[in-house]
């Protein structure tokens, strides 16, 4: 009775026909409409992580690392998958409050939904753990592998290096599309600015899987589709760490700039600028208070003064004024010129002298720092030959290298005191004999000068890079530096004010800091300050004499006399640099111990105008380049 | 003398052990993947424990075959009465899982009772079928079959598990189908599951195919009664579709039933829609060949909910694509087929209903959860027999089966002659 072979098959039959509406289903889907199906997937699974290559590292000239990476962990929040009801959590494992989770959140958000955003970058390993471990309920929260910037050495070199700081929103409108993302670090003053595409090197990009929290879970197809970064060039510098850390700690308590350059190479061996700052506090989150700081104080500590202060060079000036008229004709080597304690053009009292020199010729002058003798040779020259002959040395401008926050100084000419003193006389330019009056010069500028007196008419481009190398292909690359050119000046007239400043090292005012065992020629130099403030103490050198290998310049302002505070510290770097250490001896210790105990006098809060003055011709010097 | 598995089934064993290595395979991808990490704990547990479900389900298969033929029969009442008395503990007592109450704890095990009944039902059907004679009132028998599988329906339905209420709910015209219904029973019974579910996908299709299907009826029969019954159920389907739609169900459980129509709506994408929206993203996506084990992205981000249990064929369908699809659905088709012939093989009634019983169980399953799971259904949340995430499950089915092949392998040892 029971014809189970008819309802078998109809079964059958029913089984086939269900398998095959299933069978049907799937092929639409899977081979029909797959490519649909392919972008819905990937749109929802797939995100395209940018890869930072690591930054190059920058080395000084016997290769010691002066700051390189470290690794550092940055925890990510994607707005989008992020549950705001999670705040409390992430802001207990952080141990932050919960209002600063909650603004962090907000910021990011404005920049992207659906980008994970660095939310909280440089957390210690304990907390970054304790955050990692609790990912699977904390939907949208991830974390980035990140690089931190990191300073050995006891130099800081804080402005030749410069620093790195968080990418600010103007930035980005401008970068963007170089592929420069919120939160993404980028180089904002010194080395760090001016190499910043050679450091940072080339993005890559990862294909990352996303779970349905916002999550990376793996990469896609094993990384098929990754593009490895390009890691940034190493930079070698031809800096010197023991002698900028020499000179950083002797410029402590004290306000100015150094210089001091290889005067066969023109590369630089030292570059100080104080007050400085630490680099380091700019790769953490900064508190306001010293953000507050570094911007408002009136000692300016970001503002480069080894290369943009703009300070007369007082008696340091002299040598200058030598060659010029030597090579003008204005003098010879053997003429006398009569010194009365003061020039004649102002009468006594005006245009002054320390002593009474009587008759003396050029080198003696020099040795002496006579300012008669320099009146004369500026009252004999025209304005214009001046400005000409200043501006062969470098001086009025900028020098077209790899520093980029420089100055131009200024240099006047005829036209300048048309504009600024209409009818003036010679009674305006005769202080330019002695390097006063209405011009300046940066540290960087006046070593340049002394290196080119000490190799007779060298004038090489200073610079801090020596070369690049790849950190993954060992390729190098060179820095365009401008070839050194030769000065139109008749070596012999080089002979003569070298003697000079030989003779100032030996019996002038650089005799108690002569470097023990190593002739050199030096000027010392005290510039006049406005204000009423104590002068601008400036020193220029060069060692050892017959073969000059660093040329040094000093400019420490209001610490008096150029042989009691920039004297010292150029003799003391000279001596570090050739010698390898300072001399134990008694006279040299002495010596060391006076010019630590010396303090520029301080900037008083009111007495701000410097300062900004400072700031503003920073802003309107546009001094054409070499 | 006979060896006693001369007569074993080992088309069906191989579809078994295909069936559970494919569930296992994609079990693993989810709980062991690159991305197992990011996983709830408890989540990733899954693999190691359907592994023990697994030597469970065979221990406990492994027994049922030893067992002799009457002993089925014999403890079929006993069984399902046991079973009422579980599901009625399960509703006193039991643990909440996913909103069913469907869940007794039994020391370290969690047992869902509502999957295990399923044993009871088929057992006690068959055993009910058997005491039919050929004088016996079709009617009374009809209506004592549908009570066997309504009472535990009706308590899985309290339990609030719709979907193992549903399987239920489908097996009893199945049982009727075999055992007392004449043969064109089942084409009006089809023709309503038909308009049914095109009066929820497409009005106008129903009503076009209830026209169709009267006048087919009247064309082909030329009796009136017929075209008349025709009519009735076919209209009647649309009616009571419409009819529950409208005034039975809340505006958010229609949302849900009406949402797998097109779950990328904007109202659905990220709500009752996101598992088919997600579901059907994976499988598409898998294309032909798939994209590889532990490389499905929708897989490995845990897009799909009940990736592991109810939508484990979006797994395959993504990792092991059309091909591994469709590897899934011939072994099913396998299985149905010889489970089926198996129940004509044993010739008695009792092992031909437990064989149909079985079959019912699993087509209906295998068919609404792919169906479910490619966007041709509603969500209606039942495992994949064998391959989903599930112990209680696959011990129950595996329960079925051992059953069935020892019917069959013993068939010689029921009687010739039943009446």
């Amino acid at each position: 009775m029971y014809d189970y072979k008819i309802r078998g098959r109809v079964f059958i039959g029913v089984i086939v026909v269900a398998m095959g509406l299933l069978s049907l289903r799937l092929a639409q889907l899977q081979l029909i409409r797959t490519d649909d199906y392919t972008i819905e997937s990937e749109s929802n699974a797939l995100r395209e992580r940018r890869v930072l290559p690591a930054r190059g590292a920058i080395y000084d000239r016997t290769g010691r690392a002066l700051v390189n990476n470290e690794p550092s962990y940055t925890i990510t929040i994607t707005p989008r998958s992020f549950d705001r009801g999670k705040i409390p959590l992430l802001a207990d494992l952080l141990e932050v409050p919960d209002s600063v989770v909650s603004a962090r959140f907000t910021e990011l958000r404005r920049h992207s939904a659906f980008q994970p955003g660095k939310a909280f970058r440089d957390v210690p390993e304990d907390v970054f753990s304790r955050v990692a471990e609790n990912f699977y309920r904390l939907p949208g929260v991830g974390y980035e592998q990140d690089f931190r910037r990191r300073y050995h050495t006891e130099a800081t070199a804080a402005h030749v290096l410069g620093y790195v700081r968080e990418i600010t929103d103007s930035e980005l409108v401008r970068l963007g599309e170089r592929g420069y993302r919120q939160g993404d670090l980028i180089g904002k003053s010194g080395l760090e600015s001016g190499y910043e595409s050679r450091l940072r090197g080339r993005l890559g990009s990862e294909i990352k899987v996303v779970n349905v929290h916002g999550l990376e879970v793996k990469s896609w197809q094993d990384g098929a589709f990754d593009n490895a970064p390009k890691s940034g060039y190493d930079i070698h510098l031809g800096l010197d760490t023991d002698l900028q850390a020499l000179a950083e700690s002797l410029f402590v308590g004290k306000r100015g700039g150094a210089v001091a350059l290889d005067v066969n190479s023109g590369e630089i061996l030292a570059l100080v600028s104080m007050p400085d700052y630490d680099p380091d506090v700019f790769t953490a989150t900064m508190d306001p208070e010293t953000w507050n700081h570094l911007i408002n104080s009136p000692e300016k500590p970001l503002y480069n003064r080894a290369t943009m202060n703009r300070l007369p060079p007082g008696s340091t000036w002299k040598p200058f004024m030598a060659l010029m008229a030597l090579q003008e004709d204005k003098i010879s080597p053997a003429e006398h010129i009569y010194c009365g304690g003061y020039h004649p053009l102002g009468g006594s009292g005006v245009f002054r002298d320390m002593h009474v020199h009587g008759s003396i010729a050029v080198e003696e002058a020099l040795e002496q720092s006579c300012n008669t003798f320099f009146f004369e040779l500026m009252m004999r020259t025209n304005v214009e030959v001046f400005s000409k002959y200043a501006h062969m040395f470098g001086f009025g401008q900028r020098v077209s290298t790899d520093i980029g926050e420089q100055g131009a100084g200024l240099i006047p000419d005829s036209s300048y005191f048309n504009r600024r003193f209409p009818g003036w006389g010679p009674g305006f330019t005769i202080n330019l004999g002695v390097g006063q009056g209405d011009m300046g010069v940066t540290p960087l500028q006046l070593a340049r000068y002394v290196a080119a007196v000490a190799s007779r008419g060298m004038l090489y481009t200073p610079h801090l890079v020596t070369r690049m190398v790849h950190q993954e292909t060992g390729e190098t690359l060179y820095p365009k530096i401008p070839a050194p050119t030769k000065l139109p000046i008749d070596e012999a007239h080089f002979d003569v004010v070298r003697e000079g400043m030989k003779r100032v090292m030996e019996a002038g005012t650089g005799k108690w800091i002569q470097i023990p065992g190593i002739p050199s020629g030096g000027k010392t130099g005290t510039a006049q300050a406005p204000h009423e403030r104590k002068d601008d103490s400036v020193f220029i050198l060069f060692a050892p004499y017959d073969n000059p290998q660093i040329a040094v310049a000093v400019q420490v302002e209001n610490a008096g006399f150029g042989a009691v505070a920039a004297g010292p510290i150029g003799s003391l770097m000279a001596e570090q640099y050739l010698t390898g250490s300072i001399s134990s001896s008694p006279s040299r210790q002495w010596v060391l111990q006076s010019v630590l105990a010396v303090r520029s006098e301080p900037l008083d809060t009111e007495d701000d105008e410097r300062a900004v003055a400072d700031g503003e011709s920073e802003e309107s010097e546009s001094g054409e380049d070499t | 003398m006979r060896i006693w598995y001369r007569n074993l089934d080992y088309l069906t064993l191989f579809a078994w052990v295909v069936l559970v290595a494919i569930g296992l395979v994609a079990i693993y991808s989810t709980t062991n993947g690159p991305s197992a990490e990011y996983l709830l704990e408890s989540v990733r547990q899954n693999f190691r424990r359907q592994l023990a479900w697994v030597v469970i389900s065979l221990g406990a298969g492994l027994t049922c075959l030893f067992l002799p033929v009457h002993f089925f029969q014999r403890i079929a009442w006993v069984a399902y009465l046991g079973t009422l008395i579980l599901l009625a503990l399960a509703l006193l007592f039991g643990r909440e899982i996913n909103g069913a109450r469907s869940w007794l704890q039994i020391g370290g095990l969690t047992l869902q009772v509502s999957e295990v009944a399923k044993v009871g039902a088929v057992l006690a059907g068959a055993q009910l079928i058997s005491t039919m004679r050929p004088n016996s009132s079709r009617v009374k028998y009809a209506f004592l079959l549908l009570g066997v599988f309504m009472t535990p329906m009706a308590l899985i339905l309290l339990q609030n598990d719709a979907g193992t209420a549903l399987v239920f709910f489908a097996i009893a015209p199945i049982a009727l189908f075999w055992s007392v219904w004449p043969v064109g029973m089942f084409i009006v019974m089809t023709a309503t599951g038909v308009a049914g579910y095109f009066s929820v996908v497409h009005l106008p299709t129903a009503i076009a195919f209830a026209v169709l299907f009267t006048f087919l009826v009247l064309w082909k029969t030329r009796e009136r009664l017929y075209g008349v019954m025709a009519a009735v159920f076919s209209f009647g389907a649309i009616a009571s579709v419409l009819f529950a739609l409208n005034k039975v169900f809340r505006p958010h459980q229609v949302a849900r039933i009406l949402s797998f129509t097109n779950p990328g709506a904007e109202e659905f994408r990220s709500g009752v829609g996101f598992q088919l929206v997600q579901s059907k993203a994976a499988i598409g996506s898998g294309g032909l060949a798939g994209k590889g084990f532990m490389e499905g992205t929708q897989t490995q981000g845990a897009y799909v909910p009940e990736q592991s249990t109810d939508f484990v064929f979006s797994i395959i369908g993504e990792e092991w694509g059309f091909i591994g699809s469709m590897v899934v659905i011939s072994i099913f088709a396998l299985l149905l087929v010889r489970v089926i012939q198996m129940g004509i093989q044993i010739k008695h009634p009792f092992g031909s209903m437990t064989a149909v019983g079985i079959a019912g169980i699993y087509l209906v399953h295998v068919f609404v959860n792919i169906g479910t799971v490619v966007g041709l259904l509603p969500v209606i949340g039942i495992p994949l027999p064998f391959v989903s995430y599930g112990g209680s499950a696959m011990l129950a089915n595996t329960v079925l089966l051992a059953i069935l092949l020892n019917l069959h392998m013993r068939r010689d040892d029921f009687p010739i002659y039943v009446y």
